[in-house]
């Protein structure tokens, strides 16, 4: 036969233990040079950068490393103030997926205060749609990401009264697939990343009794390969990300041990560079923020104490989900 | 960063490679300066056009570009009338983001401009769009940006949706391990051959021959994953309906408890109480506080005396009328308790199918005892033919399918636990016991179905292995006065709803905290067992 399935092997001589203190210092020191090459071209992202790494030390407890003032006086510059929404840098355009980062990291700095709140539900109300779906920004992108960006970040503001929530549901349920999963709009196959937003909007929503939860389980926990890495769809490589995107979607459905606990950790740890600090989407790759947060974030789901809880809807430290009384739903079993 | 794999490099070749990188990097801050002067200054012209263009060459995720080149060809439209020379000019823009997805196939931006330009331009090329589809999945059949931007071409040009299907056919013959033509395939199943007769979702002789085709293919590769998605999705298409499964009528509470969530409108609507034959008019309340809900608290003035005569009408789907007599089963204790089933209704020609397939999987068990594919399959089909008289042997597979294939032990446990439950429920509604108690040969670590024993005024979850994750669920167990969860693996008394109990039994639960239990009994006034 063939066929072979697409895994990784991991290494004896891999890392076992996390290596907290190498992480922060990878983060700490991420964009001190302003001249770096890679840091310059993932301008157009900046916003979401600063969210990824603000968590990652928030969950590691070392957020006082991060250069508060100035982010927050960044996030202040980049509200365009005739949308209402905020940019990924300065110089870019507004978009609802930078407004949400935007937001994340000012709730978790509790200064909420500093933007104007009022033009931000104004730029998301903007974008809703009649059939309730969401524009990324004015040009009309539509994608389930966008409609997660909405409630989650309205949620944070307490506003999700600002847009119609019934028909929010209505599009995101649009989008269920055979498999009991969720694509990008109607008829997009099924992926872990947009299961997780759809799961997450139908949380914050509290509809998540609309779930198939059993089919939908069954296919997020068969992403586990026998590395104990989790992939995004089926036949494809695993990715440390996809160790978020489907445990969070699982924790939210409440049947998290329905995945090896124990390989995917092992898996998760091996994804970290012991040189360089931080963590890569697979063993031997070159590290980023982006997977750093989610390989800590997935740690934390898996029960590691060293890293502050986090919470599965929101990606971000329960303190602060607890903090703004916030109660995404979890399915009952 | 996806997929970068960290290399080893010398000194030299490190140096040499950052004075690469710094030459790149001067030439792209000072185009980024020269754009962002130019926006400010509003001149949106061809050199704006050709500053971005360059730039989006080799960076084409940098979003703000696209918006700029979306205004300037508005502008350029605006201001021109030749057909021709703007056709030249969305022509190019084409050309750009195809060259942008050489470069990265999964940009979202380089997609959506292209899905822009078709639809602002007067001339779109359709047929051309679609044949570029047919290229760039030859080339990667998986690229879900591609099946999306297929589905966006086929919206606009309408091709008939069987030829879209057999595109799915063909794509399936060069490799049974596509998961993104099955999916598209199912959904134009649906749409091309429902079975509006009987109302099932799938037509029954399309329903078999998908069902050989999947088995052609899942045994061509049993290790391929991508079939056996689609296998069980046919198998779980089949008529489904919303179900009143007991109702609670008494003096002090009544409880409609139902097989899926529903809301307030649909209760209201569909559900009736009748006492003495009169209609009673009362308020509506899930009991958990969700608007969506599986049991519904009817509140109500008329009073609830002995030997009356109870009973509810209920609505089914098909709008036929149900009445369901109520049963005195204790003084003023009432309980309506409607047929319940859990199986599958398969049509008998797709169940004579399913038999010769059960065939097939046994024979290639024989050969390949420990693939669990197979295993799990063969499982399924039994459950589907007849759960009653196969729910032995299924059980045995699935304990299995635990060994097999360890990394997913605890959905099989709970599958289990599943089987089980729905296997003694046909049995508990059959008699007038209000007592629950679960013995399986393995404990349970879930409680699916629990609204099914509503009206338990004694429930018995003894020796399992529930933590203390299941306390919400919990909440339906509005009737019950004595619970026990002894021997379980409870951590704390956090989330415990609120119940009218008499008597909580939390013994042998070891790693509860003893303080905990102590305040938690200090909370309630009935009789607390640790």
């Amino acid at each position: 036969m063939s066929f072979t399935t697409k895994d990784v092997v991991l290494k004896e001589d891999r890392p076992k233990t996390l290596l907290l203190q190498k992480h922060s210092d990878y983060l700490a020191s991420y964009g001190l040079n302003k001249d770096d090459y890679e840091y310059c071209m993932t301008e157009y992202l900046r916003m979401s950068g600063i969210y990824w790494s603000l968590t990652a030390m928030e969950l590691m407890g070392q957020s006082s490393r991060m250069p508060k003032e100035d982010i927050i006086e960044f996030i202040t510059q980049c509200q365009d103030s005739e949308s209402g929404g905020i940019s990924a840098s300065i110089g870019h355009d507004p978009h609802i997926l930078y407004t949400l980062s935007a937001v994340q990291v000012l709730a978790m700095y509790d200064r909420l205060d500093a933007v104007d709140i009022e033009g931000i539900v104004r730029y998301i109300v903007s974008l809703q749609q009649e059939d309730g779906s969401f524009y990324g920004d004015k040009w009309g992108e539509i994608d389930t990401r966008f409609s997660f960006c909405a409630v989650m970040c309205l949620s944070l503001l307490q506003r999700l009264d600002a847009i119609d929530i019934n028909k929010t549901v209505e599009f995101v349920l649009s989008c269920m697939n055979f498999d009991g999963g969720f694509g990008s709009k109607p008829g997009s196959e099924s992926h872990a990343g947009l299961i997780y937003c759809c799961v997450g909007t139908l949380s914050i929503c509290k509809r998540m009794d609309a779930l198939h939860a059993d089919e939908l389980a069954w296919w997020l926990c068969e992403r586990q390969l026998p590395s104990g890495g989790l992939n995004g769809r089926p036949e494809k490589l695993p990715d440390l990300c996809y160790s978020w995107w489907v445990m969070s979607s699982l924790s939210m459905l409440n049947r998290i041990h329905w995945v090896d606990k124990k390989s995917l950790e092992e898996f998760i740890l091996a994804c970290q560079d012991n040189e360089t600090g931080g963590f890569s989407d697979r063993p031997g790759d070159i590290t980023d923020p982006f997977h750093t947060l989610f390989g800590l974030a997935g740690l934390s789901l898996l029960g590691n104490t060293s890293i502050k809880p986090v919470n599965p809807t929101y990606c971000m430290p329960q303190e602060t989900i607890d903090r703004l009384k916030l109660k995404p739903q979890i399915l009952q079993i | 960063m996806h997929g970068r794999v960290k290399v080893r490099t010398s000194e030299e070749e490190k140096a040499r490679k950052e004075k690469e990188r710094n030459e790149k990097l001067k030439i792209f801050k000072h185009a980024m300066q020269k754009i962002q002067i130019k926006r400010k200054e509003c001149t949106l012209d061809k050199e704006l056009l050709e500053l971005t263009g360059n730039v989006l060459s080799s960076n084409p995720d940098i979003y703000t570009l696209w918006n700029i080149r979306r205004d300037i060809l508005q502008l350029f439209k605006k201001s021109n009338d030749n057909i021709e020379e703007m056709s030249q000019v969305y022509n190019a823009e084409l050309h750009l983001t195809e060259y942008c997805l050489k470069i990265n196939p999964k940009s979202y931006c380089a997609w959506h401009q292209r899905e822009w330009v078709l639809l602002t331009r007067d001339d779109p090329d359709w047929q051309k769009e679609l044949e570029l589809c047919n290229t760039y999945l030859k080339l990667d059949e998986r690229n879900f940006h591609t099946w999306d931007y297929r589905r966006f071409v086929v919206s606009q040009c309408k091709p008939s949706l069987k030829d879209e299907f057999d595109y799915t056919t063909e794509k399936l013959m060069d490799n049974f391990s596509n998961y993104s033509a099955w999916h598209y395939r199912s959904k134009m199943l649906v749409e091309l051959y429902p079975d509006r007769k009987g109302g099932r979702p799938i037509e029954d002789s399309h329903h078999k021959h998908e069902l050989k085709m999947v088995q052609n293919a899942a045994f061509t590769d049993p290790d391929d994953t991508s079939a056996w998605f689609y296998q069980r999705w046919l198998l779980g298409a089949v008529k489904t309906t919303i179900d009143l499964v007991n109702y609670t009528v008494t003096p002090t509470k009544n409880t409609f408890a139902f097989s899926k969530h529903v809301d307030k409108n649909y209760v209201s609507a569909k559900t009736k109480l009748l006492i003495n034959n009169c209609v009673v008019n009362g308020e509506w309340v899930s009991c958990t506080g969700n608007c969506y809900d599986v049991l519904w608290i009817f509140q109500h003035s008329t009073p609830i005396t002995k030997k009356i005569n109870i009973k509810v009408e209920y609505e089914i789907d098909n709008g036929q009328k149900q009445i369901i007599q109520g049963v005195e089963c204790k003084e003023m204790f009432y309980i309506g308790k409607n047929q319940i089933k859990f199986e599958r209704n398969y049509s008998e020609a797709v169940i004579e199918e399913l038999k010769d397939q059960l065939e097939s999987c046994r024979q290639l068990l024989n050969l390949e005892p420990d693939s669990k594919w197979t295993m799990l399959t063969t499982t399924i089909f039994l459950h589907c033919i007849d759960a009653k008289a196969y729910h032995t042997e299924a059980i045995q597979n699935l304990q299995k399918l635990k060994v097999i294939d360890k990394l997913r032990a605890g959905y099989y446990d709970d599958l289990i636990a599943k089987w089980c439950i729905e296997k003694q429920l046909c049995s508990d509604y059959e008699n007038a016991d209000l007592a629950l108690k679960f013995s399986f040969p393995s404990p349970v670590s879930s409680l699916p179905y629990l609204q099914y024993y509503s009206y338990c005024d004694s429930v018995d979850l003894s020796n399992q292995q529930l933590t203390s994750n299941i306390f919400p669920s919990l909440i339906v167990l509005q009737h019950c006065k004595k619970l026990s969860l002894e021997n379980n693996n409870l951590t704390t008394m956090k989330n415990f709803p609120d119940l009218d109990l008499v008597e909580l039994n939390l013994l042998g639960n070891e790693k509860l905290d003893r303080n905990e239990i102590e305040l938690f009994t200090k909370k309630y006034n009935f009789n607390i067992i640790y």
